[in-house]
């Protein structure tokens, strides 16, 4: 079960069994303490139990416990204070990642989609107050960031974020060609080719009106998953995730600005995919090596675009533009 | 849309007599006029904008290839957008030469491999450098012209950049480079760590109190003059005709250095089709076609296809804006009444051959650009913000 699914589940049981009464206002940010998890996946679970219409959006912050319609008067009570009854399971899977594990994925993504707009400062105290963590688990968080030279560390000691430089995307890619190539080799016969059949067949088949074009970050996602990651050296599946995280970051920001779809790409990826299944490694290899060079220059490219974008849309008040160069 | 550089009413008069159909134009400043092309390519049908811009609004999508076979004057553009220089031996430049943006490649990228279709027409150009005010700088006439100029101790306080960074950043690094302060591997192409030394060489000059203004239109860059605001700033060359009385003391620099050039053209938006695609392309031509390239000249741009050019100049303006010979007589500007140019005068940097031999750079996007552009626009609002 996805995090959300389980916070919908702990909720949806107590509201059934009449420990969140009717009328009771539901509050993100305490539910988020009290599951030990960030907002996200309370907003994503609220608004699943909305739809299941177990409860309700009103004139004011929050939801209600009860359907539409009902005329409950308004209760509000600290959630914490409820003794709410989690089943052990769902507990024992909120409990199981550590909580600065959920964090970090919120907060490395965040991090990621400002990378292009420039050089940000993350600010600690923000961070923690914003997902109503401790210290601690905020330190956790920008260590293991830091770790994966995601951010990095000012001489005053201040926590800061990119920026994604033209000149690192080209050394990126051109670790990119390094290390793929060679891990779709070492893939090998690990390779998932029922997967990228798929994957090929899905396109084949695509009506672009109604489906709409085809989207070449996926197929890039197919083919890590199936075939580069299958590579049977971990240390380097590692290294080739780590080294992507920002790129595949300012790619996704990009396609947010409203970039066009990349249509070479995809034709390119599917030329691999043929490759692959035709159980052609070694020309893949070759093939995946020149789709990076071009793909290479075509996200220098699109890096030059958003510098017409003004603002970046950061969105959250952790992270603040650093002007002082 | 496009910029006050080439939207003229007098010129949209003549096109919309000449063509038959009605022409409307959208006049913005740089950056803005890029970023709504970017953007909002529903908005015009025809972009008048650089070639250097195209870096970002081709690769937008927003526009759209142009078959060079539906344009009668094709063959008339001169070599320094089809093959890069006037001669084999003249300055191809540092930077984004318009050749290289020119054709559609197959897999749609741009470069300088002939094909049958292009991403902007060329049309208007020219080879910028600065202007100063000869009581300040050069009051013997022998001051060697250099970039150096622009942070010279005798321009504090008075000097002003033209505020979009794929210029005004080049005006300054120009200037860095030739007082030996800084020096790039590639000045077109400048690393993260070029421009970061550029802009901390920037925020010291700014300390010290040298830029007085950061300016986007050639009327405001006039009017610096004119008010005495400015001893020396980028130019660009129609200002020259606009400075009333500030002319008799205001020198256009012919930099040791070389120029930085510019050249400017037409592209199609992606959504233009059918018979609007038609009149867009007979729009385009017509701007080759030699009058409005005369209009241009009386601005000081020189035209893609120049012979055309000559045909709708009297032999007085032709030798004196191509030539760069004396003025045989006094010389009107587009209005058909200001004298702009004195019998006499001789234009600064000489003819269009030997002014288009010495470009130092072209105004680029580069890589950087994203990078550049935002630690640009800090400058110029801090300089701006402070006058405020």
């Amino acid at each position: 079960m996805k995090r959300y699914e389980l916070v919908a589940a702990a909720l949806r049981s107590n509201i059934v069994s009449g420990r969140l009464e009717a009328g009771l206002v539901l509050l993100e940010g305490p539910i988020a303490s009290l599951m030990k998890t960030s907002r996200a996946p309370v907003q994503a679970a609220l608004r699943i139990l909305e739809e299941e219409k177990l409860i309700r959006r009103f004139d004011g912050r929050g939801y209600l416990v009860g359907r539409a319609g009902t005329s409950a008067a308004l209760v509000r009570r600290a959630i914490d204070k409820l003794d709410l009854r989690i089943p052990n399971e769902i507990n024992a899977a909120l409990q199981n990642r550590g909580l600065w594990e959920v964090v970090y994925e919120e907060v490395e993504s965040a991090v990621a989609a400002c990378l292009i707009f420039g050089e940000f400062r993350i600010i600690e105290s923000e961070l923690g107050d914003y997902y109503g963590v401790s210290r601690t688990v905020v330190r956790d968080v920008l260590g293991r960031l830091h770790e994966r030279g995601i951010i990095a560390k000012t001489s005053s000691s201040h926590w800061i974020v990119g920026p994604l430089t033209a000149e690192s995307v080209r050394e990126r890619f051109q670790v990119r060609r390094l290390l793929e190539p060679e891990a779709l080799r070492l893939a090998g016969d690990r390779i998932d080719l029922e997967k990228i059949a798929q994957s090929l067949q899905r396109e084949r088949v695509r009506d672009p009106a109604k489906q709409g074009a085809a989207d070449w970050m996926q197929l890039e996602r197919d083919l890590m998953e199936f075939c580069i990651f299958r590579a049977p050296n971990q240390h380097l599946v590692e290294l080739i995730r780590h080294n992507q995280m920002p790129l595949a970051a300012a790619s996704r920001a990009l396609t947010k600005l409203g970039l066009p779809e990349d249509e070479i790409a995809v034709s390119e990826y599917l030329m691999l995919f043929e490759l692959i299944t035709a159980r052609a490694i070694d020309a893949a290899a070759i093939y995946l090596s020149n789709h990076l060079t071009a793909l290479a220059e075509k996200n220098l490219a699109r890096l030059k675009i958003v510098a017409v974008i003004g603002e970046a849309p950061v969105g959250v008040p952790y992270l603040t533009l650093r002007e002082s160069e | 849309m496009g910029t006050d550089i080439s939207l003229l009413e007098a010129v949209r008069f003549k096109a919309i007599s000449d063509l038959g159909f009605n022409i409307e134009f959208e006049v913005l400043d740089f950056p803005n006029c890029q970023r709504k092309a970017a953007l909002n390519p529903e908005a015009y049908d025809v972009y008048d904008q650089c070639f250097h811009n195209l870096a970002i609004v081709w690769f937008w999508g927003a526009l759209q290839p142009i078959d060079t076979t539906w344009l009668g004057n094709w063959s008339k553009v001169s070599a320094l957008t089809k093959s890069g220089g006037v001669g084999k031996y003249a300055s191809r430049g540092f930077g984004d030469a318009p050749m290289n943006k020119l054709y559609v490649q197959p897999d749609h990228s741009l470069g300088p491999e002939e094909t049958r279709y292009i991403a902007m027409l060329p049309t208007v150009h020219n080879f910028d450098s600065f202007g100063y005010d000869t009581r300040v700088f050069n009051t013997d006439g022998k001051e060697r012209e250099s970039w150096a100029m622009l942070f010279d101790p005798r321009a504090q306080g008075k000097l002003a950049l033209v505020d979009e960074p794929a210029i005004g950043l080049f005006d300054v690094a120009l200037a860095a480079e030739a007082m030996g302060v800084l020096r790039f591997e590639n000045i077109g192409n400048m690393s993260p760590a070029e421009i970061g030394a550029l802009f901390r060489f920037l925020k010291d000059k700014r300390k010290e109190g040298f830029v007085r203004r950061c300016w986007r239109t050639g009327e405001q860059a006039a009017k610096l003059f004119r008010d005495g605001d400015v001893v020396i700033q980028s130019m660009w060359s129609p200002a020259y005709n606009e400075l009333g009385s500030a002319a008799a003391v205001v020198k256009e620099a012919v930099p040791a250095e070389g120029y930085r050039a510019w050249h400017g053209g037409l592209s199609i938006a992606r959504h233009v089709s059918g018979p609007m695609l038609h009149m867009a392309c007979e729009y385009m031509d017509w701007w080759l076609s030699g009058w409005a390239g005369a209009v241009m000249a009386r601005r000081g741009y020189y035209m893609s296809a120049p012979l055309a050019v000559m045909d709708h100049l009297s032999a007085a303006e032709w030798s004196y804006w191509y030539d760069g010979q004396e003025a045989a007589q006094d010389l009107l500007g587009v209005d058909g009444e200001t004298i702009i140019v004195r019998r006499g005068a001789r234009r600064s940097g000489g003819s269009y051959l030997e002014r288009a031999r010495r470009i130092a750079l072209w105004n680029t996007v580069m890589d950087e650009h994203n990078y550049a552009a935002r630690a640009w626009a800090r400058f110029a609002s801090s300089v701006n913000g402070k006058l405020r």
